[in-house]
This record gives structure tokens, C-alpha cells and sequence, in this order.
């Protein structure tokens, strides 16, 4: 992150059970390509198999993971233990986030924990990484975590734009060394983020999601949190006799468009891992 | 006002299947308000046990159902009717329920209502969550609109990234609160509160309980005559 280059990350979302030959065959067909490997925490509030398991097992591939940690589930102790058993499974980086909500998910009564938010997690990594737990008890051995956290520069009224900024503002001040944005696909509004935060000086990875159809933007737009298809996009796909080209074109569009905006892209492909050596491609990436 | 709402009766039924008669004790403060525990609900109440044949020795709407020393006394009126009574039905939240066990250690007692949440009656009929009891009162930090209660994640930093439209991603129905507060914090030119760091909160750690030494009352000495 410290050197110029424009950074790739991608991230995987593991599966609901123990299988994860999918999942590794899909990071090791990227790993080349990309720089650092997401891996989700119950992503949408699914119960799924861990993030810091599958983190440990990229390290096995030489893979660097970023492990995701959210506030949904765990209190303030579970958390720290958790970030001390992700170092010592070699784990360095970490992406703080909130988490979406329970009902969300496939489990709607679960208790939503959120002891800590994204702000307080990131206040934590910094704690632990200087010695000490939330509480001010020294560490036998500490940790030197890379923290990273999320914003939304699509945020869709004035007012969640602008709190959007100030939480920023106040996760760099956290301690958040990098930023992860949601899925990209307005440019302009992208542009007027990024000069909002010109000072900031905390690189920002753009994130872009791969469109696999019509319906799929259109469920994203329904049902997940943060993310916003334009209508013509949504066309785009419609009126396609090649989705896959289609998406792999938009997506490339998306992160040419970016390239000069931000430090570094950060792909999301639900699946479509296969695809991702493509669209790097055609953004000349 | 703490809001209730009435149990299935059938599920009330099956609480008391094998008591034949009951004393039925209401609340004229939320319960009231709210349409579950005033004196046309106990009569509605009464009605309905009496055609499921069961026997209603009295009934009586407490002033506050959650003060057990005054209740105490206005109960002593009725002192055999509960007395005759196989179980004590409570149409109020779960405290004056609990009065009710309090006041009566042998005596089975039922409650009529679920106790939902305390709530501001914003427009005819309608309880709006505005409080959740946290012990730690922020609203002078927020405009005073309150996160803990109205945002689904407790977020006391600002919004998390997952509203759309202005509204929560829990409920196309709730507003994200956070929303409302930037709104509310730029009508009082207070914007800056919200660059504040907040730390998290503590949980209360249940049951609570609070004395206060400085209200109890100072009898004065009776004189000897």
C-alpha cells in the first residue's frame, strides 16, 4: 500500500458448510493477479463457514488475506480474543466493518450483538496492537495488525453522504490505515467523494461488483445494504445477448474510470472469480 | 408510557385450564393508554372468562399497577374476592404482574399482556420505540433523538452504510435514524457534536435496582403524651 502502485484486492465469500475446494480453486486461479484476498464475515448475514478459517487457509497457498471482521456478532471479548487468534493463524490484515443486520439473513432471530461499531473495532485493533486489551491490561505478545475499514461514497441522500465523510474522518482517526469502498457505479459521484476527501491522505480501493444479469442488480438494489445499480446499467444487461462480456465491459468501463480517481480496486465477483483475470485485462490493468 | 399488547387468549386460556375462578386487576396509567388494561378491557376482559365458563370473583383497575405498596392498599377492599380466586390475572406489563406476586407469594398469578417497549404515542394510537432504558442518557450528544433506541444497530458513531433512500436497512418503514439527527443537529447549528468519538456503551447488567435514600420520607417522632 505504501508504494504507488494501483492496488488490486478481490474477495471471497465462503460457503455454508466445510467444502472449500470451490472457494480455494477460485483463489488460487486469481492469486497472481491480485495483490490481497477478502474474506467475508457471514456475509449478509448468512451462517457460513469462518472468515479467519479460511484467511489461514489462503496463508497456506501464500495468499495474503485481508480477514473481515464485522460487530454483528461477537462482544467487545470475542473480538478481541478473535483478532489474537487470527495473528497467531498468520493473519495480518484486518478490514473493521459493522456488519449488516440479523434480519437480514437466514437466521433473523439471532441476538445483533454490535457491542462495538466499526469505530470502536478499529480503536481496539490499535490498542492491541500497542500492547494493551480495550481495558488497559497489558498483552503477553502483541500483535501488528494492517487495519483497514469501509465506506459508502455512494451514499444515496446528502445527509448519509456527508456522515459517511465525518465516520471516515473518524475511523482514520481509529486508526484505519486503508479503505474498501462498496460496489462502484456512479463515477461522478465517485469524483465528488474522492475531492471531499482530498487531504485525508488514507489510500481508498474502489470497489466494484461483477453484474451477472438484470435480475441480480435489481435483487442488489432490493435487498443488499449499500448498493445502488443505475437503471441504464440494469438496461445494459437486459438488452445483452452476452451477459458475461457485458459484465466483464462494465465492469472494466467502471474501473478505468476509477483508475485516476483512487489507489487501487477492490472486486468483488460472487462467484465469477474465473472472471476477474478478464476484466483486469480489458481495464489494462 | 410502556407499551403492552394483549396475549393470544387462547394461550391465556391454556395458562389457567385448571383454575375455575379468577380476580382480574388492571392499570389506569400505560396499560390504559394503550387499551389493555383500562376499565372497558377488564370489562371486555370479564366478558369474555365468563362465557369460557370460568367464575370472575372482582376486578379493579389499580391506579399504578407498578407501585406494590399503593396497590397493596387499594387492594385491601378486596381482600376475600381474591382470596376466593384460584389465580390472579394482570392486565398491565410485566411489572404490575409482578406486583400482583409480590402482594400474593402463594397465589398464581398470569399476565394478560406482552410488554412491548417505552414509546412516545406520536399520533393517535401510535407507539413509536423512543427509549430503551440504557441508563446513559446521550440525547444531549444527538439533538436528542435517540441512537441507541432507533437505530437498529445501537450505532452510536454515525450511520452504518447500509441505508438506502434515507431509510434503514432493517425496514423500508424506519427512517435510519442517523439521517434524522444530521437533520435535527443542522437546524441547531450543532453539526459538530457529531465529529465527536463516541465510546461504546456499557450494558446494564440485570436486574437493576436503585435506591433512593434522599426520597424515602423522615417520619417525625411521635410525641409521648
Amino acid at each position: 500500500m505504501n508504494s504507488k502502485k494501483f492496488v488490486v484486492t478481490a474477495e471471497i465469500g465462503p460457503n455454508k458448510g466445510i467444502d472449500v475446494q470451490e472457494i480455494m480453486e477460485n483463489a488460487e486461479l486469481i492469486k497472481e493477479r491480485v495483490d490481497a484476498i477478502n474474506v467475508t464475515d457471514l456475509q449478509s448475514s448468512v451462517m457460513r463457514l469462518g472468515s479467519m478459517a479460511v484467511c489461514h487457509l489462503l496463508i497456506d497457498r501464500a495468499i495474503d488475506p485481508i480477514f473481515q471482521l464485522t460487530c454483528r456478532d461477537r462482544n467487545r471479548l470475542a473480538l478481541q480474543s478473535d483478532l489474537l487468534s487470527a495473528w497467531v493463524l498468520g493473519i495480518r490484515n484486518v478490514l473493521a466493518l459493522t456488519g449488516d443486520h440479523p434480519t437480514l439473513g437466514d437466521h433473523p432471530e439471532a441476538m445483533p450483538v454490535f457491542d462495538l461499531d466499526s469505530v470502536g473495532l478499529l480503536r481496539v485493533i490499535g490498542s492491541l496492537n500497542e500492547g494493551f486489551d480495550m481495558v488497559g491490561n497489558q498483552l503477553k505478545g502483541a500483535p501488528d495488525f494492517f487495519p483497514g475499514a469501509v465506506v459508502n461514497p455512494g451514499a444515496d441522500t446528502e445527509a448519509a453522504f456527508e456522515m459517511q465523510i465525518i465516520k471516515m474522518e473518524k475511523k482514520i482517526e481509529a486508526g484505519a490505515k486503508f479503505f474498501q469502498t462498496q460496489g462502484i457505479y456512479d463515477l461522478d459521484l465517485f469524483e465528488r467523494f474522492m475531492k471531499r476527501i482530498d487531504g485525508f491522505k488514507t489510500p481508498v480501493l474502489g470497489g466494484i461488483i461483477l453484474l451477472k444479469s438484470a435480475g441480480m442488480a435489481r435483487f442488489m438494489n432490493k435487498n443488499v445494504a449499500g448498493v445502488f445499480v443505475p437503471e441504464p446499467l440494469i438496461k445494459e444487461m437486459e438488452e445483452t445477448k452476452d451477459k458475461v462480456k457485458t459484465s466483464i465491459e462494465i465492469a472494466a468501463r467502471l474501473i478505468k474510470g476509477l483508475k485516476d480517481l483512487c489507489d487501487g480496486v477492490h472486486i468483488m465477483a460472487i462467484g465469477w472469480e474465473k472472471k476477474i483475470s478478464l476484466v483486469l485485462a480489458e481495464a489494462g490493468l | 408510557m410502556i407499551v403492552t399488547k394483549k396475549r393470544e387468549f387462547n394461550e391465556l386460556m391454556e395458562n389457567i385450564k385448571n383454575y375455575k375462578s379468577v380476580f382480574l386487576l388492571g392499570c389506569s396509567e400505560c396499560a390504559a393508554l394503550c387499551g389493555t388494561g383500562g376499565e372497558p378491557e377488564v370489562k371486555a376482559m370479564k366478558d369474555a372468562l365468563e362465557s369460557e365458563g370460568k367464575e370472575v370473583t372482582d376486578t379493579f383497575v389499580a391506579k399504578s399497577g407498578c407501585q406494590v405498596l399503593g396497590t397493596k392498599v387499594e387492594l385491601k377492599p378486596f381482600k376475600d374476592a381474591i382470596d376466593k380466586a384460584d389465580c390472579i390475572i394482570v392486565m398491565s406489563c410485566g411489572a404490575g404482574t409482578q406486583t400482583a406476586v409480590e402482594l400474593y407469594e402463594d397465589k398464581p398469578v398470569l399476565p394478560a399482556n406482552d410488554s412491548l417497549f417505552l414509546a412516545n404515542m406520536t399520533r393517535l394510537k401510535v407507539f413509536d420505540e423512543r427509549c430503551s432504558l440504557c441508563g446513559k442518557c446521550i440525547l444531549d450528544k444527538t439533538g436528542g433523538i435517540c441512537p441507541v433506541t432507533r437505530c437498529a444497530k445501537g450505532l452510536l458513531n454515525g450511520p452504518c452504510g447500509g441505508s438506502k433512500g434515507g431509510l434503514c436497512e432493517v425496514s423500508k418503514d424506519t427512517p435510519c435514524v442517523w439521517q434524522e439527527i444530521y437533520s435535527r443537529l443542522i437546524r441547531l447549528n450543532q453539526l459538530n457534536l457529531l465529529k465527536e468519538m463516541s465510546r461504546p456503551k456499557t450494558k446494564p447488567v440485570h436486574p437493576r435496582r436503585l435506591i433512593r435514600e434522599d426520597l424515602k420520607l423522615k417520619k417525625e417522632p411521635i410525641k409521648k403524651i
